[in-house]
């Protein structure tokens, strides 16, 4: 019942998300066309054929059916500068995103849940005041100049452009090796804002439990302290900082855009700064609805994990 | 067994604990009694060093003849639940809610080595076996405070502390519990010490009996003796709080005949959803008069007030309040209200904290536009509900008030308006023992002054016995039974209210030992 | 209140950063000439390091970094600002309505909130600064319209809260209505966290601020700490080695924001009762 519920909210968010793409590209004072090719010599006849092209011509309950089906197809219409299918060209550029934010998040959440329950454990120690004030320094750094500040640091040790090199041999060991050695830099920038965030989170998540009165059983029970947090304060607390934990995907989502930026990563993130100078507003606006439709359907797998994890939620 | 010799704790320099001996000797069950605020619970969480690094402990206790506060880790690991146990206040939160109560109750079996089976210390607590496998939330208060006591007894231990034990349970339910109690105690020949603010329970499972007030010992002994001649003013105190059903001496409201009708309830139906709360009930309050509504937690009764205020809709049926239909809405519910005024059970959470005395008084003046003589009306409702003079309290903030004196705030405020009817819901439980009887009497004078009827929704009994001209038992969303308090409470005509007043503790010799 | 303030260090130590930004702020425009900061009338060279004459150096066009910093402040505090209480007046009115009044409309405005809540707001920050014309308003705009989601879900949490105590209960008894109940008991109750809110708003805002101005999606006309390092990544700031050019603006943003959150940290310990 909760499941389908979820789905069904889930459902109704994607729907959202069209809806949203659509009319945020449309509803907004002037010509798409024109600014798109803004500072490019056009005639109104090329302007003109661009607008049928796109179907901007038609009437706009038109526009949002054609919009709509061809969604559902998953046609995400044609980018303007890349001159091809915007699906086509956000499916290309999904690898290398996967491998920066898939390494990032899972060495994030691994660091910041233990940092944070470490902290929140020896609460007021020397350790608890270094790890609090280094997350909510790096909290505060924005995450394109971190990059920017560790390219300039580690200069020529590691590369900080883009995924491969051109000369790397064609085996696959070589190419792994190569790509690893490219994704150091991308992959500590991203870590360190989301670990920290994280850490915060768990720290916080952690210190809410401490007063909680079955701790007292369990120490009076004669239990050591880190099996009382190890097997009663841990899984306690853990639950809401997961549930946090991927509400804030969007978080990484963020970061990636800029981390991508930065180190041209030839992923989903830099497609999204390509587009935004173009301006090139269909591919904008299918990245829009993947990047959120993919945020929608990780807080939609939380909540089927939530409810997995947690035997106060019923699942069925 | 456990003997505590001039046990002194200090929170801060707040002296909590101040200069407490007691002993307790093997197999012998001994009652802790005091108020909130007492320290009674700090001696017991001494026992095994259970309070917080903040909390300075001095003198000795004495387990086995060892002193506690002296113990290495190790050593008091190991005395943990292995010598001495606990039964903890509010098994609710005292049980973690994400794991199997089986292994919870197992783990410390596992920890001290001791052999047993999960299954059998379940059945000693009557619950079925297959109750190991589930978690906290899917039991009932009765059930965890049960799975609570099977955790207690798991590694054999010859002392049992437990901390209110009983509190947040039902009447019928905290019965049942007690009786579990007193007969594993005599079975397994345990020591018991128990913590609890409700002399009552004490007396039915106690032989002796030991009285905290400001964190010093006022006054030990046998129950038997200290319920019969308290003599320290505290105590006695204590004992005057709990009425004895059936006793004159106790009965406060004097007879008078059956007035005109001002309320009356006409078959009345709430649903919550698919649940019906209440199923249709005929009830009538007349003027004056003090009628009590009785029944445990669940049984619809405080719906029931919600509704006659017109918080809660009906689903059918009507509520004639002085000969008109209760309005359902606008202006003629708002001029309703004036009428009909509520006092809950906790008056700490009934103000607002950022609300000085005069504000709480003066809000229900001021939301109906009665903006003349404000200072005079309320002064006047302050000094009724007995805080005189008024000038001493309106400009207090409600913490700085006791739980006595927040509550007379709370009735000022009803008062103010002039209303003719007073729900009160629960208006005694969340006060301490003594301030209990001050609140009962200010009640009764005001009916007797001012002409004000009251209903009073209430799970206790003796509050029933004390005030009430009439009883109204309330049971699964129906009435079972209502009459004149002595003929309820005396001569129960219904099954439900016979059951009702049997688990009623009573202030006497422990039923065994 | 002010005087349990003043027992948290870090919240004391926020406190005077801020002061002493929000000073450089308003002080910068009225002292430095404008001609200093004209790229075609400075006479300096281009990436010269710090010295004498240019405490932290010259950028790609020969203007002073150390005038670019203080011209900059403005900006980002003015952006952080007004996109703060931008969307935490909008988390504000969402919230209080959504846990006050239930029902369908109530329904609906808490399902909005929670879409937005999880949509990354960065991306929908820049999809609305890439489709409104550039300029300031946009960037408030852009930020506003999308970071209120979490004020109003702590407002409703809170508003329930409130709603559930006796005492509001007690106010209805007393024939209190919608308008009685939320002026006179939620939103007393509501101020205290609401300014908490507002200051780590006031953080990620200029946060997102910058990272908006780094993508290019600033306000051309106007310096910011953000557009010095959008320069600085455009020309090569990095490969040139000009750390110069680097550091101080980041250094801005990190000692502002870190001190908006240790104020905010230390509001929200003195207004949260202790257990």
């Amino acid at each position: 019942m909760r499941l389908l519920g979820r789905a069904g909210g889930a459902a109704l968010s994607l729907l959202m998300v069209a809806v949203l793409g659509f009319f945020l590209f449309r509803v907004v004072p002037g010509d798409p066309v024109v600014s798109m090719t803004r500072g490019r010599p056009t005639t109104p006849e090329t302007q003109a054929a661009l607008r049928a092209q796109f179907g901007l011509d038609l009437p706009l309950h038109e526009q949002f059916f054609r919009y709509f089906t061809s969604l559902l197809r998953g046609d995400l219409g044609t980018s303007f500068t890349f001159r091809r299918p915007v699906a086509e060209v956000v499916l290309e550029r999904l690898g290398p995103t996967l491998l920066l934010v898939g390494t990032s998040t899972v060495i994030a959440v691994a660091l910041g849940l233990w940092l944070g329950v470490l902290a929140a454990w020896r609460r007021g120690s020397a350790f608890d005041r270094v790890t609090t004030g280094v997350s909510l320094t790096l909290w505060a750094v924005p995450t394109f100049w971190l990059g920017m500040l560790l390219m300039m640091v580690t200069g020529d040790f590691f590369p900080s452009r883009g995924m491969r090199d051109t000369d790397t041999a064609p085996d696959f060991l070589s190419q792994a090796l190569d790509v690893g050695h490219h994704l150091v830099l991308p992959s500590i920038t991203l870590v360190a804002v989301v670990c920290a965030e994280y850490a915060l989170v768990m720290r916080s998540s952690l210190l809410e439990e401490l007063h909680a009165p079955y701790l007292t059983t369990a120490r009076a029970k004669g239990l050591r302290d880190d099996l009382v947090r190890r097997r009663h304060a841990v899984p306690n607390a853990v639950l809401p900082a997961i549930t946090l934990v991927f509400l804030r995907f969007g978080l990484v989502v963020s970061g990636a855009i800029t981390t991508e930026t930065v180190f041209s990563w030839p992923g989903l993130g830099l497609l999204f700064y390509d587009a935004l100078t173009g301006p090139d507003y269909f591919l904008l606006q299918g990245l829009l609805v993947v990047t959120a439709g993919a945020v929608v359907v990780m807080n939609l797998l939380a909540d089927v994990l939530h409810g997995v994890l947690d035997p106060r939620v019923k699942v069925v | 067994m456990l003997e505590l010799r001039n046990l002194t704790v200090h929170y801060g320099q707040k002296r909590v604990v101040d200069d407490v001996d007691l002993a307790l000797a093997p197999g012998r069950t001994l009652g802790l009694a005091g108020e909130s605020g007492s320290g009674k619970s700090t001696v017991a969480m001494s026992v095994l060093r259970l309070l917080p690094r903040t909390a300075r402990v001095d003198g000795q206790v004495l387990l086995d003849g060892e002193d506690v506060r002296t113990m290495s880790w190790g050593r008091l690991r190991a005395v943990r639940w292995a010598s001495a146990s606990v039964v903890f206040q509010g098994a609710m939160h005292a049980l973690n809610p994400v794991r199997r109560v089986g292994e919870q109750i197992a783990e410390p079996m596992r920890l001290h080595g001791t052999p047993g089976s999960v299954a059998e210390l379940l059945e000693q607590v009557e619950l079925p076996r297959h109750k190991a496998r589930a978690y906290p939330h899917e039991l009932s208060g009765g059930q965890k405070q049960r799975v609570m006591i099977a955790m207690a007894l798991a590694c054999g231990p010859r002392l049992v502390i437990a901390d209110e034990p009983t509190t947040a349970l039902d009447v019928v339910v905290q019965a049942q519990v007690l009786a579990l109690m007193t007969r594993l105690v005599a079975e397994r020949d345990l020591a018991l010490l128990m913590i609890s603010h409700d002399l009552s329970v004490l007396a039915q499972t106690c032989e002796d009996l030991a009285v905290m007030q400001h964190g010093r010992l006022v006054e030990r002994g046998r129950t038997r003796e200290v319920v019969a001649n308290p003599r320290h003013p505290h105590t006695a105190a204590l004992t005057a709080a709990f009425p004895v059903i059936g006793d004159r001496r106790h009965r406060w409201a004097e007879p008078r005949p059956a007035p005109e009708p001002l309320l009356r309830v006409r078959d009345l139906v709430v649903d919550y959803g698919r649940t019906r709360a209440v199923d249709g009930v005929d009830l009538t309050v007349g003027h004056g008069e003090v009628v009590a509504l009785v029944g445990q937690s669940g049984s619809g009764k405080t719906t029931l007030a919600r509704t006659i205020m017109g918080l809660r809709r009906p689903s059918s049926g009507r509520v004639i309040f002085d000969g008109a239909e209760v309005p359902r809405g606008g202006r003629a519910l708002k001029a309703f209200r004036r009428q009909v005024q509520l006092v809950l059970q906790d008056p700490s959470s009934a103000l607002n904290p950022r609300h000085t005395v005069f504000e709480a008084v003066a809000e229900g003046l001021r939301v109906h536009g009665l903006r003349e003589d404000e200072e005079a009306l309320v002064t006047a409702a302050v000094e009724r509900a007995e805080l005189r003079p008024a000038s001493l309290y309106l400009r207090s903030l409600p913490h700085e008030l006791s739980g006595g004196q927040q509550q007379r705030v709370v009735i000022a405020g009803a008062l103010v308006l002039r209303p003719r009817l007073l729900v009160a819901d629960e208006p005694v439980a969340s006060l301490d023992a003594s301030v209990r009887g001050e609140v009962v009497a200010l009640l009764l004078r005001l009916r007797r002054e001012l002409g004000l009827a009251s209903l009073l929704i209430t799970h206790d009994l003796g509050l029933a016995w004390q005030i009430a001209d009439r009883v109204a038992v309330m049971h699964q969303g129906n009435i079972v039974e209502q009459g004149p308090a002595e003929e309820v409470l005396l001569t129960p005509a219904h099954d439900y209210t016979r059951a009702l007043l049997a688990a009623v503790p009573v202030l006497g010799p422990p039923a065994t030992g | 209140m002010s005087s349990k303030f003043l027992t948290h260090r870090t919240g004391v130590a926020g406190a005077a950063v801020l002061a002493v930004a929000a000073v450089v702020a308003v002080v910068a425009p009225l002292l430095i000439d404008p001609g200093s900061l004209d790229v075609t009338r400075v006479t300096a060279a281009a990436w010269q390091a710090p010295d004498a004459r240019h405490w932290l150096g010259t950028d790609h066009t020969g203007r002073s970094v150390a005038l670019l910093l203080a011209q900059g402040a403005g900006t980002s505090l003015f952006v952080g600002l007004t996109a703060a209480v931008l969307a935490v007046g909008i988390g504000t009115a969402v919230g209080v309505v959504s846990g006050h009044f239930g029902g369908l409309p109530a329904g609906v405005l808490l399902r909005v909130t929670d879409f937005f809540l999880v949509l990354p707001a960065l991306v929908l920050a820049i999809a609305l600064s890439t489709v409104l014309p550039r300029g300031l308003g946009t960037i408030i705009l852009a930020i506003g319209l999308t970071s209120w989601p979490s004020t109003a879900r702590m407002v409703r949490a809170q508003t329930l809260t409130i709603e559930a105590r006796p005492f509001v209960e007690r106010a209805r008894a007393l024939g209190g209505g919608h308008a009685h109940v939320i002026a006179r008991h939620v939103l007393p109750s509501v101020v205290p966290l609401v300014l908490v809110n507002a200051t780590l708003a006031v953080a990620s805002a200029i946060v997102a601020e910058s990272t908006l101005a780094f993508l290019g999606l600033g306000d051309p006309a106007r310096i910011s700490w953000g557009a010095m390092l959008h320069q600085a990544q455009l020309h090569g700031a990095v490969p040139q080695g000009a750390w110069w050019f680097l550091l101080p603006p980041g250094l801005a943003i990190v000692a502002v924001v870190l001190a908006f959150t240790l104020v905010g940290r230390a509001l929200e310990a003195v207004v949260t009762p202790k257990r």
